[in-house]
């Protein structure tokens, strides 16, 4: 059987490209809040994420504030949709 | 939640869980840039209707101008101070509606001031097409896209009562402002001011 995309079978990074998913983008302090996870786990898997091509960050200023914005790309799409379909293989779902 | 590798099942548990958490917020738009055109034109219109019963004098129209000249740079303020978290498709459909009934005025604007200036100043009242039937409309879609029956039902009672006023000005019926205006008071009041507090106690709710 196929092996699971390593990059999206870890909990965090997952949890980052569901909520992704579903929305256009989402801001860094939403992503912590709904992964409860912390600042500096979070920015290393976006890092990865991100490295991959699976999601585009974009890094900007609100008032003087920073701000890090993260959409999920086409190819961070394709992937977890790919993802998903062997899951539900594995499970045998499909 | 930490970095550590999952089982097929908890993938699908933790898919499900992060998709119900972002979900909520998927269906609750900004609600304050509606908001404050709808409570603006409310209070520009009473302000009309006001000055013109006790004044008699159609002057006071002018008066209408104050949506636009108060209303854009609220709308630059407030879209500058909405920093929102996170941006859901519903947000898009709603700005790209909201965008078009805020261009849709100014053209109007431009349309109506050609027709006073070739001796047709009735064609002002061509704004309360737009308001009833256009806003209407896209009141309507919000509560489709929403799922909230209040902007539907508000929609669509002020798309019918424009169906109602245009019915009228074809058949040569007179258009008062005695009623007319209260009656566009109305339509606004129940396509964003009552949908507005609706959405706001049912996250209220969701919330304890």
């Amino acid at each position: 059987m196929k092996e699971l995309d390593p990059l999206l079978h870890s909990q965090l990074r997952l949890a980052v490209m569901s909520i992704l998913m579903n929305v256009e983008e989402a801001d860094f302090v939403y992503l912590r809040e709904r992964t409860e996870s912390t600042a500096g786990n979070l920015s290393v898997q976006l890092d990865k994420l991100s490295a991959a091509g699976y999601i585009a960050v974009e890094k900007g200023f609100a008032g003087k504030r920073t701000r890090t914005i993260c959409r999920i790309t086409d190819a961070g799409r394709r992937a977890f949709e790919a993802y998903v379909n062997d899951l539900k293989r594995y499970l045998n779902l499909s | 939640m930490e970095e550590k590798q999952l089982t097929p099942e908890e993938s699908m548990v933790l898919i499900g869980r992060m998709i119900d958490a972002s979900k909520r917020r998927v269906a609750v738009p900004d609600l304050r840039i509606s908001v404050m055109w709808a409570a603006l034109s409310v209070a520009t219109a009473a302000a009309v209707w006001l000055l013109w019963q006790l004044t008699g004098d159609v002057r006071f129209n002018f008066v209408w101008f104050a949506i636009p000249v108060i209303g854009i740079p609220l709308n630059i303020l407030l879209a500058d101070r909405s920093e929102r978290p996170v941006k859901t498709y519903v947000d898009r459909i709603c700005e790209g509606v909201g965008k078009i009934l805020c261009a849709l005025p100014i053209c109007l604007t431009v349309l109506c001031l050609a027709f006073q200036w070739s001796g047709y100043p009735q064609a002002w009242l061509t704004f309360f097409f737009f308001a009833f039937i256009v806003v209407g409309f896209g009141a309507a879609m919000q509560g489709i896209v929403l799922e909230e029956k209040s902007y539907l039902f508000g929609g669509v009672f002020s798309m019918l009562t424009g169906f109602v006023v245009a019915a009228a000005a074809v058949s040569g019926l007179p258009l008062r402002m005695g009623w007319m205006i209260p009656l566009y008071m109305l339509c606004f009041v129940l396509m964003f001011l009552v949908p507005a507090i609706v959405i706001r106690r049912k996250l209220k709710r969701s919330t304890r």
